[in-house]
């Protein structure tokens, strides 16, 4: 599909001879939000993973923003083209992983130094802005350590978002956070949304998919079953799986 | 660790025996003769022709020295028994009772008569200043001012030595000062004429350059034991009447015209010594401290590089490296530091003569590296693959992610051992002593040797160890604190 940003076909994965994906394909238009549903160990964080292949896939393959991801490529060997990739597509983990030896600020300006070569004052300046977008002024020097998990994980997006990614990738970005805390870090995505920024979320609280996704698609047993407009595909579900996932009953 | 604490719970143990002369009656000969044996103390690695180890019988011990208690023991009409025990602390062991008598090339020197009553000479000895051939023209100690000279700890050679402007090296071993004077670590070598001959003369590079000073080898026993010295006395010479000491000399090799004049001891105080610790040894232990404070700072810096790199290799390394660094580290902890010392300076000097401090820093650090490895290891493996990931996923290479995100994580959390780990080498490093080095342990035992007491030395030693460990325990301290109250 022409002017996608993240477009993968026939992705297959398997962990120790279990397969995970079972040929998935997935395109993610420019500014789009896209929400990844369906049950525990169906694929879903795989799929999200495979995408910027943290987690390596055995048949299929991935574009992303004109470069190539391929079956078989190593960390050691294909370095330089994984970067390029990487580069492009921002992540946030359901743990946050923010590096606890570093300040906010410097969590944030991290990457734009040693990766793209920012001048410190420059991706400081860049970072605090960041911070003031995700509610944050003020606690650029906080260690992790001491901040809120929402807070934490609105600093994780900032960090993400300091690398000016084409794409965002979120992984229950909210399932460790409590209501009120998960509630910051959905008004913040939910703002994210709105600026144009695409994304791609995965979560099993339909609540957060229901707020900021524009399209949905249903993941079970490492296959696509069902696909739409999130406004219908959680309205008038077809499949049953997605059924009994929207009753809360898997 | 093991050896430099041992001996300052040594010094601490004797320091009340030292101290406190012995008050009980005199009767050590009935006590031998009632228990049938005569016990004497010596150390089979002194070597032929002292007392060792038959290599053609195992388990026999043979030696003049053996010859002599055995002729002794049948004088007193008991048995002779051999007890083995380390040459530098053969005094100390034959004060707290652990032998009737101390027989081993021991020197009549001015600081051991005073501490020991001695019996009549049973051997006369040459000191002799040995050379190597290629040095030219050496008359004397005096041709060799400034230069280094080794001989073994509490000889009376080492007493000479201090009285000469020459740079005195300290050995344990009789065969390590003349492999140093081969491999041109050492200008000359000043020892008895026993030991030069077997140990020295018989590499055909070294020669002997002159004869400083006589000296005689007696059995020493403990101040009180008038009783058993006098039999002694009366048995050796009976030894010396009926030609038996003449007939066991010449048997090893050993008689020659002068054993003719060696019946009397000679009389005390030929070179003066301190009688207590002054000024001057506070000064020599603070010299002592601080190479012992350079020699374990250099090689702890040798073992975080190198163990870094260790750690590294094994976790991120191919198969291959990964397994050499395994065997490195297997083979480092696997083997005592004390033997690595020995290959690093004597086993590879004839292709690589490194400097005794040099080889002491090398050493050291090579072995802690092996530990220091393990510990980064266990820091490495304590950081979460979330972190790497997070790293990797804003695009930083796997270098960069280990360098600024993984290491900085893994080293604090390695931190308070490595601390503690500075405190053991710091202690550790007594063993370098084994290579000429005097540290702080070694200048402890020397001075206690001048003073004949352990005790001041010992606490003097001890206080300048805890002055520079406690520093970093309490540093290691507040490190766990900050680790243990830090990651969240």
């Amino acid at each position: 599909m022409s002017g996608a940003v993240v477009t993968a076909r026939g992705l297959r994965t398997e962990i120790g001879g279990t397969a995970i994906l079972r040929g998935v394909d997935l395109d993610v238009a420019p500014g789009e939000v896209v929400g990844i549903i369906g049950p525990s160990g169906g694929g879903k964080t795989t799929l999200l993973r495979a995408l910027n292949y943290l987690t390596p896939f055995t048949d299929g393959v991935v574009d992303v923003a004109g470069h190539r991801l391929t079956p078989g490529m190593s960390e050691r060997g294909d370095a330089a083209a994984l970067r390029q990739v990487r580069m492009k597509v921002g992540m946030i983990f359901q743990q946050f992983n923010l590096f606890p030896h570093l300040t906010a600020l410097q969590n944030i300006t991290e990457a734009p130094r040693r990766v793209l070569k920012l001048d410190t004052a420059v991706a400081a300046q860049r970072a605090q802005v960041l911070l003031a977008r995700v509610g944050l002024s003020g606690f650029a020097d906080a260690m992790p350590r001491t901040l809120s998990g929402g807070q934490q994980q609105r600093v994780a997006i900032a960090r993400a978002l300091a690398m000016e990614p084409l794409a965002l990738l979120l992984d229950e970005p909210t399932s460790a956070l409590d209501p009120q805390l998960a509630g910051e870090v959905v008004g913040v995505v939910k703002d994210l949304a709105a600026s144009g920024q695409t994304m791609i979320i995965v979560s099993h609280d339909l609540q957060v998919i229901r707020r900021v996704a524009q399209r949905v698609i249903v993941v079970a047993a490492g296959l696509v079953v069902e696909h739409g407009a999130a406004a219908e595909v959680l309205a008038s579900p077809e499949h049953t799986m997605t059924q009994q996932l929207l009753c809360g009953v898997s | 660790m093991s050896r430099s604490l041992a001996r300052l719970v040594l010094c601490l143990l004797l320091a009340p025996i030292v101290a406190t002369p012995t008050m009980a009656l005199d009767n050590s000969l009935t006590r031998v003769r009632q228990a049938g044996v005569l016990r004497w103390g010596g150390d089979l690695q002194g070597g032929e022709p002292y007392a060792f180890e038959d290599p053609n019988q195992g388990g026999r011990l043979v030696g003049f020295e053996v010859e002599i208690a055995d002729a002794l023991a049948r004088q007193l009409g008991v048995r002779a028994e051999f007890v083995q025990n380390d040459w530098s602390t053969l005094i100390p062991s034959l004060e707290r009772g652990n032998f009737d008598i101390a027989m081993n090339g021991i020197e009549v020197t001015p600081a051991r008569q005073e501490r020991l009553t001695f019996s009549k000479p049973y051997f006369r000895f040459r000191e002799v200043l040995v050379v190597r051939r290629d040095q030219g023209a050496v008359h004397g100690l005096a041709d060799l001012a400034g230069r280094p000279v080794g001989t073994l700890a509490s000889s009376q050679a080492f007493d000479l030595l201090r009285g000469a402007a020459v740079d005195v090296r300290v050995y344990e071993g009789t065969e390590e000062p003349y492999l140093d004077l081969e491999q041109g670590r050492l200008d000359g070598v000043l020892l008895d004429n026993v030991i030069a001959e077997r140990y020295g003369l018989r590499h055909a590079d070294l020669q002997a350059a002159a004869e400083i000073a006589d000296g005689v080898y007696a059995i020493g026993l403990r101040r009180d034991d008038i009783e058993l010295r006098r039999a002694i006395d009366t048995g050796l010479d009976k030894l010396r009447q009926s030609g038996e000491l003449r007939r066991i000399l010449e048997t090893w090799k050993l008689w020659d015209a002068r054993q003719e004049q060696a019946a009397e001891l000679p009389t005390a105080a030929a070179i003066p010594v301190p009688a207590s610790i002054n000024g001057a040894h506070v000064l020599l232990f603070l010299r002592g401290a601080l190479v012992t404070m350079a020699i374990s700072l250099l090689a702890m810096l040798v073992a975080v590089g190198g163990g870094l790199g260790l750690s590294l290799a094994r976790r991120y390394g191919g198969r291959v490296s990964a397994l050499m660094a395994q065997v490195y580290i297997e083979l480092f902890r696997g083997t005592p530091v004390l033997l690595q010392l020995y290959v690093l300076y004597y086993g590879l000097a004839p292709w690589l003569t490194l400097s005794a401090f040099t080889a002491a820093v090398i050493g050291l650090g090579m072995n802690y590296a092996a530990y220091e490895a393990e510990l980064y290891r266990a820091g490495l493996e304590a950081i979460p693959i979330g972190q790497t990931e997070a790293a990797l996923a804003l695009g930083m290479s796997r270098p960069q992610a280990l360098r600024r995100i993984v290491l900085p994580q893994a080293l604090r959390v390695a931190l308070p051992g490595i601390a503690n780990d500075f405190i053991a080498l710091l202690k550790d490093s007594s063993l370098v002593s084994v290579i000429s080095v005097v540290e702080l342990t070694k200048q402890m035992t020397i001075t206690s040797v001048d003073v004949r007491s352990w005790a001041l030395p010992g606490l003097l030693c001890a206080m300048f160890y805890l002055a520079m460990s406690y520093p970093l325990s309490r540093l290691a301290q507040r490190l766990e604190t900050r680790l243990h109250g830090g990651a969240a």
